[in-house]
């Protein structure tokens, strides 16, 4: 029959278009060497877009090109994605075909998870001199670049620590002040400041929110002393981990110094409502949050503030504490294993890690350098404490299993919720889900270390 | 009731006005079997669509069950040809160490129970528009803006509306109704299904639209005729002509429900409260969160299978694929 | 090419158009109460979240994510914002491009397919029909590596470049569209009288001339609803756009999303503008069924076949 021979046909041709992309999958490296000459190139380069600034950083991408071709002579192409799940995809499908973008801008937590791949570029000595240097950063930043300090391939670009925002006028009518350093110090300022009459609730976080609650869990447990992950076993069962979540939960529960909506809230509406003076603490926020403060009814009345640093029950920062704020946050950079014009991507790298484009960029976006020099010359008052922060901030486990064990730490609020909502989490319902997580994450570990 | 004794009479009055008697409905009995032809078949008709559907659907499907078979994580997503061969394991991981089934049961129910609402909403809408009153056009494009506006902005301004204190609840509480949570717990199985059915009923509606307009003329005139009831004449003369766009209606919606990832994906986050941990949200965090493509794939297939089944079953029961006895004849 | 078809297609209703009371009065299917009833309920049903929806996009982002219904701040200014801030203009040309031709030419090929399906029998007719129905069911998120490696591949050995423009899209749209377009003209076809045809054929028409002068017209109405659902699959699709786009022919569901994400650690999504673009982007959409559904009716409603 007709219809069938064709099909055959086309399935065949195609079949053997597969096998050659199988065979080809991974392309060889470009071997350029000495200056970049990039006449006639073109880099491809993919990166988070901000919604935020989306004019701004048009704008920022126009001005990039300019004086990369005036450096280079090659151009730049800017892609941009929507969200963590939109650049995963990106990257799942450029991985396995080999093609797609030069130069990737990556989460850090994600970039375990990237470096795991083996589809990116782990940098040589002679890589790093060609993007400036391995001195040229913040070394604290360099911290998720890669599993040691031999092996590393995230370049870092921007830290974005997580802070907290505090409502100066409503800490001032408690008669707080300063700031609380302790996580139990917290909770007893955020009672005095908590009125439900008035609407008004000492701190705003969203317990629905898809990434907030891990990161709280991780802070509280890591400076317990417990870095959840030691080596090839997970250690979600320990004491430290449900005793923050007792601590997070109980905010809601017990201390009742949360709006009760907040149970269904992500961490924009945790933001309108710190925007609105209705808290005094806005948690786990970073220097994002400025621009909506700014232009919101709180403007001029807030502050950031790093988060607390003791772990729950202790009264000061014990052991490596006090160097737990914040996880390592922010983006890196990465080259494509696959990628034809490495040189040149290291060339960019170069350009917008260099002082001045990092001050430049701090100045468009609000997000802090990785550029060590351009970190000390900040002098901005109200970016000191999140600077401070940056210092201060230290990186999630190094491992491929990560984003599985970050899924399994979120599921444990998830499952929760409708218990958070009738008001008590029940203690052997928040052990079972712990051990849940415990297996789940540990089945993902054992396939990375293997 | 009062509706019925109402419009009872109107029938006979038409009646009377239409003067000219069509004649009455003959069966027109096309020739059985014969009338499919098997002479000068254009069968080349076939080709271009049957070559797009091998190459961007069949291979691609062939070349994700062959990825099913390996163990392909992100260590070894790079060389995805050399990741190890490891047969079957991926389908039995995905049936015993994962709440795969748990999962199936979820869409397969859930979409069933939205189906069910949105098929007599989508007649009433079809039925209801199909006879020309002033605004008709007006109303016809409002009918279609739930299926026009993209799932994630449906889903992100349900998810706003649905949150706790936020325009639901407090519309309830206004009439005395605590209702609790809606994006987790118990109720949001519930309320992924008000959404959906929401999104999804002018689907059904543009469908039944479709059918409506093979009813013939004769048809009416002859109900008319007889001074059947508006009731009766649905029943009996109008619907047999939806049966067979219905049936499939009934079909592609549901497979549309199955495999909705971003509705449920923006409504309730991921990971998802054990209540509605759906199919597709399922198989998308394993791809593409634990990087799991192996095993993801696995797992469509299996549900590719497990729904293909009652697909099969279903296509015989209303004989859709059975062109001598078309649904829309009388 | 659209032009000859619809020319083709109107041509023969024009005569037939339900246009007197009489025959209103005839095929009237509901008593008028219930109409309105029926039409109340299902307008509100849809128009409060839409009024939600137009509401949002005139309030502020704090306000919508307070969850307020009625903005407590009103302005227009996100109409005029989103043109440049999500580049909607090149978005919305992109979409209407990439979804409109994957509805003329799906409309186009299922009518053939389908007629093919209907009107004639042969060996593996009905595992075809039932194959179509089967390629319905293959979950996208299967479907999204796979066909991006193919596409890949494309470039790497045949020299065509397919990732990146809008013909790999209208390809990729246009074949999911296929199964669904064909069954839709195989349930409408089975409707139509054989008569028409088989006199034609009696003058000596063609197989293909058969379909363009006497089916094509026949069915408008089906091929509209097909067009329709094959235009809304192109029109709202995120999943393949996302990995196969590149920003000059994004389309505009996904400049919308990416819009309506918001990032990590603080920034509300620009509620507003996400929500003025989507009625925004509803809007042709809306309107090109307002300019089509007049072929949705006629046809055999006015009992012109016979």
């Amino acid at each position: 029959m007709k219809f069938a021979s064709s099909a055959k046909l086309a399935a065949v041709v195609v079949s053997a278009a597969l096998a050659l992309t199988a065979c080809g999958g991974s392309g060889n490296s470009g071997s350029s060497s000495g200056a970049v000459d990039g006449k006639g190139k073109k880099l491809s380069v993919l990166t988070g877009v901000n919604a935020q600034y989306s004019a701004q950083q048009k704008q920022w991408f126009t001005d990039i090109a300019a004086k990369f071709k005036a450096q280079t002579g090659a151009d730049i192409e800017f892609e941009t994605f929507a969200s963590a799940n939109d650049e995963l995809t990106r990257i799942q499908t450029s991985v396995v075909s080999g093609q797609g973008p030069d130069v990737y801008s990556l989460g850090t937590t994600f970039t375990p998870t990237a470096y795991a791949t083996k589809a990116f570029v782990t940098l040589s000595d002679d890589d790093w001199n060609k993007v400036g240097g391995k001195s040229r950063f913040n070394q604290a930043a360099l911290g998720i670049s890669g599993p040691d300090a031999q092996h590393q391939a995230g370049i870092p670009f921007v830290s974005r620590p997580f802070v907290m925002a505090y409502n100066k006028d409503l800490l001032a009518a408690a008669g707080i002040d300063k700031p609380a350093t302790t996580w139990d110090e917290l909770e007893a300022q955020a009672k005095k400041m908590t009125n439900p009459a008035t609407g008004t609730y000492g701190l705003a976080t969203g317990y629905k929110d898809n990434y907030d609650p891990w990161k709280f869990i991780w802070a509280m447990s890591v400076q317990a002393g417990n870095p959840l992950v030691d080596g090839k076993t997970l250690k979600l069962d320990d004491p430290a981990v449900k005793k923050a979540y007792e601590t997070y939960f109980g905010w809601l529960t017990k201390d009742k110094v949360v709006d009760p909506a907040s149970v269904g809230w992500s961490n924009s509406n945790a933001v309108a409502a710190f925007a609105s003076g209705k808290a005094g603490y806005l948690m786990m926020t970073t220097s994002s949050s400025l621009p909506t403060l700014e232009k919101s009814a709180v403007a001029g009345k807030y502050a950031y503030a790093t988060m607390p640093t003791a772990a729950p029950g202790d009264s000061s920062p014990k052991g490596d504490a006090a160097n737990a704020a914040s996880i390592l946050s922010g983006d890196n950079v990465v080259v494509a294993d696959y990628s034809k014009q490495k040189d040149l991507a290291f060339a960019y790298i170069n350009l917008i890690t260099s002082k001045d484009e990092q001050l430049n960029f701090q100045k468009i976006f609000g997000d802090l350098p990785a550029n060590a020099d351009a970190l000390k010359s900040l002098a901005n008052p109200q970016l000191q404490p999140v600077a401070d922060t940056a210092a201060k901030s230290k990186a999630t486990p190094f491992t491929g299993a990560w984003g599985d064990i970050q899924l399994a730490l979120m599921n444990v609020t998830v499952q929760s919720i409708p218990d958070l909502a009738k008001g008590s989490v029940d203690d052997s319902a928040l052990e079972s889900r712990l051990k849940d997580a415990q297996s789940k994450g540990q089945a993902s570990l054992d396939r990375a270390s293997k | 009731m009062s509706t019925d004794s109402l419009t009872a009479g109107k029938p006979t009055r038409r009646k009377s006005t239409h003067a000219a008697t069509p004649e009455p409905q003959v069966p027109d009995t096309p020739p059985r079997r014969k009338g499919l032809s098997e002479r000068n078949r254009p069968l080349w008709m076939l080709i271009p669509g049957g070559l797009l559907m091998v190459i961007i659907i069949v291979l691609p499907m062939l070349l994700g069950i062959y990825m099913s078979s390996l163990d392909l994580d992100q260590y070894s997503l790079r060389q995805w040809v050399s990741a190890p061969f490891i047969g079957v394991q991926n389908f039995v991981e995905a049936l015993t160490g994962s709440p795969l089934l748990h999962a199936i049961w979820l869409s397969v129910s859930y979409s069933l129970i939205a189906m069910v609402v949105t098929i007599p909403l989508g007649i009433a809408a079809a039925v209801a528009t199909q006879n020309a009153f002033k605004g008709r056009a007006l109303v016809r494009s409002i009918f279609l803006v739930p299926y026009v506006l993209p799932s994630f902005v449906v889903a992100t301004v349900w998810r706003t509306m649905f949150q706790p204190g936020s325009v639901i609840d407090s519309a309830l509480h206004s009439v005395g109704i605590n209702a609790g949570l809606w994006l987790n717990g118990p109720q949001s199985y519930w309320t992924l299904i008000l959404v959906q059915i929401w999104a999804s009923w002018p689907f059904v509606y543009l469908l039944a639209l479709s059918g409506l307009q093979s009813v013939d003329h004769e048809v009416h005139e002859a109900s008319a005729l007889d001074g059947a009831l508006w009731w009766n004449k649905l029943r009996y003369v109008v619907f047999p002509y939806l049966k067979g766009p219905l049936s499939l209606a009934f079909l592609i919606g549901m497979l549309h429900h199955i495999n909705n990832f971003t509705l449920p994906f923006v409504l309730f986050g991921v990971p998802a409260p054990s209540d509605v941990e759906l199919l597709p949200t399922l198989t998308y965090v394993t791809s593409f969160q634990s990087f799991r493509f192996g095993l993801s794939a696995a797992m469509a297939f299996i549900s590719l299978i497990l729904i293909a089944i009652p697909l099969f079953i279903y296509l015989r029961a209303v004989k859709l694929d059975d062109a001598e006895t078309p649904g829309g004849k009388k | 090419m659209s032009t000859a078809t619809t020319a083709v297609g109107t041509a023969p209703q024009e005569g037939f158009r339900p246009g007197s009371r009489r025959q209103h009065e005839v095929t009237r299917l509901l008593p008028g109460p219930l109409l309105a009833i029926i039409l109340t309920v299902l307008c509100a049903l849809v128009l409060i979240p839409v009024a939600y929806i137009f509401l949002a996009s005139l309030n502020s982002d704090i306000g919508v994510a307070r969850g307020e219904f009625f903005p407590s701040t009103f302005s227009f200014e996100n109409y005029s914002t989103i043109w440049s801030s999500v580049g909607l203009a090149t978005g919305l040309t992109n979409s209407v491009l990439v979804a409109g031709s994957t509805a003329i030419v799906s409309a186009l090929m299922s009518i053939a397919t389908a007629y093919v399906l209907v009107r004639y029998q042969f060996r593996g007719r009905l595992t075809i029909l039932r194959g179509l129905l089967a390629l319905q069911s293959v979950p996208g998120t299967l479907m999204v590596l796979p066909v991006f490696v193919l596409f890949s591949s494309a470039a790497s050995y045949l020299g065509i470049q397919v990732i990146g423009t809008q013909w790999g899209l209208f390809v990729t749209y246009l074949t999911f569209a296929m199964p669904f377009s064909t069954w839709v003209m195989v349930t409408y076809l089975r409707g139509l009288p054989r008569e028409l045809e088989e006199a034609a054929r009696i003058d000596g028409a063609s197989n293909l001339g058969v379909l363009v002068r006497i089916i094509l017209p026949l069915s408008w109405p089906g091929v509209v609803v097909s067009g329709i659902f094959a235009f809304l699959l192109g029109w709202n699709d995120v999943l393949f756009a996302s990995v196969m786009t590149r920003p000059e022919s994004q389309t505009a569901a996904v400049a919308l999303q990416i819009f309506g994400a918001s990032q990590e650690g603080g920034a509300i999504p620009f509620y507003g503008q996400m929500m003025a673009a989507s009625l925004v982007c509803a809007a042709p959409v809306v309107i090109l069924y307002l300019i089509f559904q007049r072929y949705l009716v006629g046809g055999l409603t006015a009992g012109g076949v016979k």
